[in-house]
């Protein structure tokens, strides 16, 4: 195994994000899952939107894209049609997926094409300044919502199910031997992949919601996980941090997973 | 022991296969026309426990047991277990010993008092008794062959060195014996522990320092932005972040190389290197090249 820092850009390290923030922890799996495929870094092709998770396209020394906000999928999509070669992964936050991007995201993946998308959820916008995404959980605080947030949250997963996504599993930072796993398994499946990942933003989310920084919010997210393939292996990281109440369960692994056409821009005709 | 009975130990961790090589050591013994006694202990080791198991072989074996100060080899899979067992050794016979250390599972709990307790790697302690030693790394050369799980199979290798009966008992007991469809790997891994067997050990593999030891943590200051992550989540208390929030290694012994805190590390700013690399006897080692 080489050392998965051999996949960055050395000089633009060291990165923006906050402290604790688990998007690093999200990046050296995906990375560690790379390097474990073999995968020619001049073959994959990194695209991102807007947004702290976007950020992550500028420190891999892979081809890389920064496109506007929410239109990472669409971008995407044009590279891999463009380009059947390559491998496209996007990486988009929930802000960016969920609500700018919404449209963009729900197409690609009724579209069947053959892209992996990476979306770090910390439940919260935290470029801009902590308002309240789609995936914020009701009654949370965020700068939008001091009062707490009177709306329902997006389940992602079952959002792309619906969509017609062909695989589609969720991950926590907590677990970056799972996640790896998830990463590969996805990388290698032909058709839209669509991974959740489940990060944090001590910043802001764990700061306002009184949660706490970035090992807390580890442990947080790791006492939400109720795996419904079991657990994918059984290194369970940050158990011995104590935690307050712990939030509503969250279902982890890969929770669909089919295979059909893949999306090439050509319609087949049948011979007759 | 009875006169013309002689006696072999295995000894190593559960889910290593000590049962199986010592089914394979019984049956080529039995092929090539000795009365053999076996016995195991077993079950209770689970994953991660002691296994171990006594043969002996002859003309005529009244008893599996074999006593202590008696055995002709010993065939440890296992470091902690070859120091375990070496006293069963006869002055003058042989110790086929794999240098992987395998910390026990006891240490789930508390692993920094269990490596400090685990013996270091010491040829020395073998050479008073002017045993025959031969210390390999079976678990790289079986992964090298492509099957780690091939272990046992190099470790028979070397051991067949030590018992004097023809080697197609033991291909014929080991074809006979493994999982179906990994025969042919386990004699690759056989035929490969019998050179290491036959090549001269090199003066590295007699070094006492270096095989085993702390960790090396190495942070990148540059990167670090103390953010507590590594030091809440290392079960041994390395790590600490400062009142300036810089991170500082606490306690750089105590590191076993779990590298929770390295796969953890949002900034990439940890790398944990294991100790100096092991000396292996490997298959490529020759009398010549070691002159």
């Amino acid at each position: 195994m080489t050392d998965v820092k051999s996949y960055l850009r050395e000089w633009a390290m060291p990165h923006v994000l906050c402290p604790g923030c688990a998007h690093g922890i999200v990046l050296r799996s995906f990375l560690t899952a790379v390097d474990q495929l073999q995968l020619d870094q001049d073959k994959i092709a990194m695209v991102a939107g807007i947004g702290c998770s976007s950020r992550l396209a500028g420190y891999v020394d892979f081809c890389t894209l920064h496109g506007t906000h929410g239109r990472a999928p669409a971008f995407a999509t044009g590279l891999k049609l463009a380009r059947p070669d390559l491998n496209v992964v996007v990486v988009t936050g929930d802000g960016d997926a969920l609500a700018i991007g919404g449209n963009h995201l729900i197409h690609a993946a009724r579209r069947n094409i053959d892209i992996t998308v990476l979306l770090l959820n910390n439940s919260i916008y935290g470029m801009t300044g902590g308002q309240a995404a789609p995936t914020t959980p009701e009654g949370a605080i965020a700068s939008t919502t001091p009062a707490g947030n009177t709306e329902p949250n997006f389940d992602a997963c079952k959002l792309l199910i619906g969509a017609g996504a062909s695989f589609v599993a969720r991950v926590l930072a907590a677990n970056p031997m799972d996640m790896t796993k998830v990463m590969a398994d996805g990388l290698n499946h032909p058709g839209f992949s669509f991974i959740e990942v489940i990060s944090d933003c001590p910043e802001y989310f764990g700061r306002y919601n009184k949660v706490g920084g970035g090992a807390e919010m580890l442990t947080w997210m790791s006492v939400r996980d109720e795996g419904v393939s079991g657990p994918l292996s059984d290194k369970r990281f940050v158990n011995h941090i104590p935690s307050s109440a712990p939030p509503p369960g969250l279902a982890t692994g890969v929770l669909h997973n089919e295979l059909r056409p893949v999306f090439s821009g050509v319609r087949k005709v049948g011979r007759s | 022991m009875p006169e013309g009975s002689r006696g072999l130990l295995l000894a190593g961790v559960g889910g290593q296969g000590v049962i199986l090589a010592s089914m394979i050591v019984a049956d080529a013994l039995m092929r090539a026309g000795h009365d053999v006694k076996q016995s195991e202990v077993h079950g209770m080791a689970q994953r991660g426990g002691s296994v171990f198991s006594h043969i002996r072989w002859g003309e005529r074996v009244d008893s599996p047991l074999v006593p202590l100060g008696s055995a002709e080899v010993l065939a440890a899979f296992e470091w902690a277990e070859a120091v375990r067992w070496v006293e069963y050794v006869r002055d003058g016979g042989a110790v086929v010993a794999d240098i992987r250390t395998i910390v026990p599972p006891g240490a789930c709990t508390d692993r920094r008092s269990w490596l400090r307790r685990y013996p270091g790697i010491d040829g020395e302690l073998f050479d008073s008794r002017h045993l025959k030693t031969r210390l390999i790394d079976a678990t790289a050369t079986a992964t090298d062959l492509g099957n780690v799980r091939a272990a046992n199979s190099v470790i028979l290798g070397t051991v067949a060195a030590f018992i004097d009966i023809d080697d197609v008992h033991w291909e014929a007991a080991i074809a006979d014996l493994v999982p179906a469809g990994t025969e042919k790997i386990n004699l690759a891994a056989f035929r490969a522990g019998r050179q290491v067997a036959e090549a001269r050990v090199p003066d590295a593999a007699q070094d006492p320092d270096g095989f085993s030891g702390p960790h090396e943590i190495e942070i990148r200051h540059d990167w670090c932005k103390g953010c507590d992550i590594c030091s809440r989540v290392c079960p041994e208390y390395c790590l600490a972040v400062d009142v300036d929030g810089k991170l500082t290694i606490v306690d750089p012994e105590a590191c076993t190389g779990c590298r929770l805190c390295e796969i953890l590390c949002p900034d990439f700013a940890i790398d944990i290197h294991a100790p100096r690399e092991l000396a292996v006897v490997g298959t490529n080692t020759t009398n010549e090249s070691s002159a």
